[in-house]
């Protein structure tokens, strides 16, 4: 597990994570959504333990991981900005790779290789933006970490590929129990990968949940009702999020699962009426909203 | 394998796809009583989905009663099927119940409408598909 305790961070006059506290299980695949200039990179970088917070601290399992070489073997960071020995190959990175991570596996490494169809032997600054990304994860990936964290790492992949790493990242998942924490600017990038998602905006985590959960907990209705009835008066202890008619037809976002919605609509009868789950961005609209805050200054 | 489908792209939360595709298998005779699901591992890698996602779709059918679980084995179809099937039917008699209301705002007669049934029990039974 990854604790994050009360991290802060300003650099010079600019804060840029104040009192960040998190809990990211085993196995789970974390996704980290924010604006540019979030904290995002920032949280990343302390969490990977090459930079110190001005307070609070990160621990796995237990363990501080700031200048802690043992933790620090078991976690891979991805930088956005992948960094790779000047003049070097694919083969000579995974040298460099072997000798700072215990757990490196060559076989792994070699298999990867060959699934992404990638060179080893051929220089990295011959290599294209996409390709220079898909060394970068393989690297990681052939480190065997047990925590990875990926700063934008799959913004930006084409469809064939991003398929491709998701499945990598479910084998790691299931064969070896890796945690990911994948920080994105884009929430449809995170959206069919991650099982935990935690929105940060200025610095602070403004909400953090499971998606599977979340995406039960809320409903879009379009329902067309008698002229006598409104939403309201049958939906009574229900909370509802809004609410906007159009014509005749009824549009109302709703707090319950599908099937005690589904309930009241039968037993109200009206002439027509549709359950529709939420998209993940329509969940944090509404989500942000309540919360007092306009969506549009905080991610987009 | 390969009965279990989810699209990415649908609105509808890839667990409960899972959880209507495994229903839907039980009911079109895919999966038969004590026949296991595919594996966690299996269909993670097959469908590039979340594990963990597969897990607790596979939980929640255990909840439902759907499908029973052996430690280290996997999980496996109960014999309880019929609650599916119930399910199913009651589900079918909702949507036919939403048709009817809506057939009979419309100015279609109740003799119609049972002269449709008529012709398409027969059509069935002279060509079960």
């Amino acid at each position: 597990m990854i604790q994050i305790e009360n991290i802060s961070k300003s650099y010079g006059d600019i804060k840029s994570l104040s009192d960040i506290n998190s809990r990211i299980e085993n196995a789970s695949i974390y996704g980290l959504i924010g604006s540019n200039g979030s904290g995002k990179s920032t949280l990343l970088r302390i969490m990977s333990g090459i930079m110190r917070p001005d307070s609070g601290k990160i621990l796995y399992d237990n363990q501080n991981v700031y200048e802690n070489p043992q933790v620090k073997d078991t976690v891979v960071y991805l930088s956005d900005e992948q960094f790779f020995l000047p003049n070097s190959s694919v083969d000579e990175m995974a040298g460099l790779y072997a000798s700072l991570y215990k757990n490196f596996s060559k076989e792994r490494y070699s298999q990867l290789l060959n699934l992404f169809g990638l060179d080893g032997s051929r220089k990295l600054s011959t290599f294209s933006k996409g390709m220079k990304k898909q060394a970068s994860i393989l690297l990681g990936i052939s480190c065997c970490p047990k925590y990875l964290l990926c700063d934008e790492t799959f913004d930006g992949l084409d469809p064939v590929m991003r398929q491709f790493v998701k499945k990598i990242l479910a084998e790691e998942v299931v064969e070896r129990g890796l945690t990911t924490v994948i920080a994105s600017h884009n929430l449809r990038e995170l959206e069919d990968i991650c099982d935990h998602i935690g929105l940060l905006h200025k610095g602070g985590i403004l909400f953090e949940s499971e998606i599977d959960s979340l995406k039960q907990e809320i409903h879009a209705l379009h329902v067309v009702l008698d002229e006598d009835k409104s939403i309201r008066d049958i939906f009574t202890g229900y909370h509802i999020v809004s609410e906007s008619k159009r014509g005749s037809l009824t549009t109302a976002i709703i707090r319950g699962d599908k099937d005690s919605i589904e309930e009241v609509m039968k037993n109200s009868s009206p002439k027509f009426y549709e359950i529709i789950p939420l998209t993940l961005e329509e969940i944090f609209i509404s989500e942000m909203e309540e919360r007092g805050y306009d969506y549009s200054n905080v991610l987009f | 394998m390969g009965v279990i489908m989810v699209d990415v792209k649908s609105r509808i939360p890839i667990y409960e796809q899972i959880i209507a595709s495994v229903k839907q298998s039980v009911l079109d005779g895919i999966f038969s009583t004590d026949e296991s699901l595919p594996s966690v591992r299996s269909l993670a890698r097959e469908l590039a989905i979340n594990p963990n996602t597969i897990q607790k779709a596979y939980a929640e059918l255990e909840r439902q009663g759907i499908v029973y679980s052996v430690p280290g084995r996997g999980c496996f179809i109960s014999s309880d099927t019929e609650k599916i099937e119930k399910q199913h039917r009651s589900q079918l008699e909702s949507n036919l119940k939403a048709l009817m209301r809506e057939a009979i705002r419309a100015g279609i007669d109740v003799e119609e409408i049972k002269a449709i049934a008529i012709k398409i029990k027969e059509e069935t039974l002279n060509d079960p598909n």
